[in-house]
């Protein structure tokens, strides 16, 4: 097993990033299941759990990559890891709120998605350019989702449209985290491995603002709060608690 | 009681190219992008699928072989001068074989109303025998793009079903490890 000492300057980047990755898709994924059984209609809990499985099976990917460069098993990496290893973003801890939070963060983070993946699979790196590629085209789905939900929502009842604005005014601060770039990102993109955040952050700016004010919404001010993907909530550690309970119980079973 | 579900909508899939759409099921939704959406969460995440057509099961005039026989006036209507000619889906039930009980789009037809409709296509597309005859306005149905299919359906091509087996004994420990669990039935 390879460790994180014997890797270049730009696999140590490679690899922070695609941690970073997989576990945004990976408590995204936990949060989406959350709603399983509990979805305001069965179409849509059979939906969403639909879209949290596809996450997870991104998860899945990003992890492969990453093990193979750093050697974890992505299933120790899941299971029985803290709070303080993860390199998710705030965004996709937070709890899962209404629908309306639901579906907002979701379509957020799935616009973020489709600029990033558009680009990581225009990359130079094989195996990340495969992997955004073949994510990309289930992200296209999720995003026609969540952003039909989003506009619905919106411009639905007046109870559903404040829902709706509480939601964004919530989650907006968030998404800053998601182009706050990592220490080694001018290192991808100087090897055509990675875009820039900085321009992943435009696209999506454009995309997103118009989306959400042709559906009524108002865009907060707030600039968001500069966190690094190390820093966490306490939620994520009530998540991981749930999540990796079972685990726990028993390190040497085998599944 | 009121009934307070969304709409019903009836899903039509096409296996591949060329095959004709089949009704598969129902879903409810709200509107007929979302129908459309759910219909592919609900009825297509696995299955082969070309493209997916939705159409509210109130937009299509249904009739059995039982109810034609006991209703021998049923086309009788007055059809009002100014009505225009529209196109109409067509789709028939031929079979009761367990796993071939789908209603399949046999055809189109131009007409003025539904039961005018299902008149022509008595004419038009008759079979030995016909349980079920849906006609529907061809405005009415939501139908899934070609551009669509690379993000909708081609991702399932590469996806297996596993069945439980193919996990093994979950459960199950390595040789002499986690001994002890015997005594405590009750660990937590």
């Amino acid at each position: 097993m390879k460790t994180i000492h014997t890797l270049s300057d730009l696999d140590v980047a490679l690899a922070a990033r695609l941690l970073a990755l997989a576990d945004d898709e990976l408590i995204l994924a936990h949060r989406a299941s959350e709603w399983t059984g509990h979805a305001p209609i069965l179409e849509e809990d059979i939906g969403l759990a639909n879209i949290a499985q596809d996450e997870l099976g991104h998860a899945g990917l990003w992890y492969d990559l990453y093990a193979a460069l750093a050697g974890s098993d992505p299933d120790r990496l899941v299971f029985f890891r803290d709070a303080g290893g993860w390199r998710n973003v705030q965004l996709v801890e937070l709890p899962k709120g209404d629908w309306a939070f639901t579906m907002l963060r979701q379509y957020l983070f799935d616009s973020y998605e489709a600029a990033l993946l558009e680009r990581l699979a225009e990359g130079r790196h094989e195996g990340i350019a495969g992997a955004a590629g073949k994510i990309r085209k289930e992200e296209l789905y999720h995003a026609r989702h969540s952003s039909a939900w989003v506009k619905r929502l919106a411009l639905g009842t007046e109870e559903s449209r404040r829902r709706s604005q509480d939601a964004l005014d919530l989650l907006w601060p968030y998404t800053r985290q998601l182009f706050i770039p990592h220490e080694g990102d001018e290192r991808l993109a100087a090897a055509g491995y990675a875009p820039r955040l900085a321009d992943v952050h435009d696209i999506w700016t454009a995309a997103v603002r118009s989306h959400l004010e042709s559906s009524g919404l108002r865009v907060p001010d707030s600039p968001g709060v500069a966190v690094r993907r190390d820093q966490h909530t306490p939620h994520l550690t009530e998540l991981l608690t749930e999540m990796q309970r079972v685990a726990r119980l028993d390190p040497e079973a085998i599944w | 009681m009121p009934d307070t579900q969304w709409p019903r909508y009836e899903v039509f899939k096409q296996d591949a190219p060329g095959q004709p759409h089949r009704s598969i099921g129902t879903i409810h939704a709200a509107d007929p992008e979302l129908a459309l959406l759910i219909a592919r969460d609900v009825h297509v995440r696995r299955p082969d699928c070309a493209s997916l057509w939705v159409a509210r099961t109130d937009d299509i005039f249904s009739m059995t072989a039982d109810e034609l026989a006991a209703h021998p006036d049923w086309a009788a209507e007055d059809i009002p001068g100014g009505a225009v000619a529209q196109t109409f889906h067509v789709f028939q039930k031929t079979t009761q074989r367990r796993g071939m009980t789908f209603v399949v789009h046999t055809g189109d037809v131009q007409a003025r109303t539904a039961r005018e409709a299902l008149r022509l296509a008595m004419q038009r597309f008759p079979k030995p025998e016909v349980f079920v005859w849906w006609v529907c306005q061809a405005g009415a149905v939501t139908r899934s793009e070609p551009e669509m299919e690379s993000s909708w359906f081609a991702p399932a091509r590469n996806k297996t079903y596993k069945q439980q087996a193919y996990y093994g004994e979950t459960g199950a420990r390595p040789e002499g490890s986690g001994a002890g669990d015997e005594d405590d039935p009750h660990p937590e």
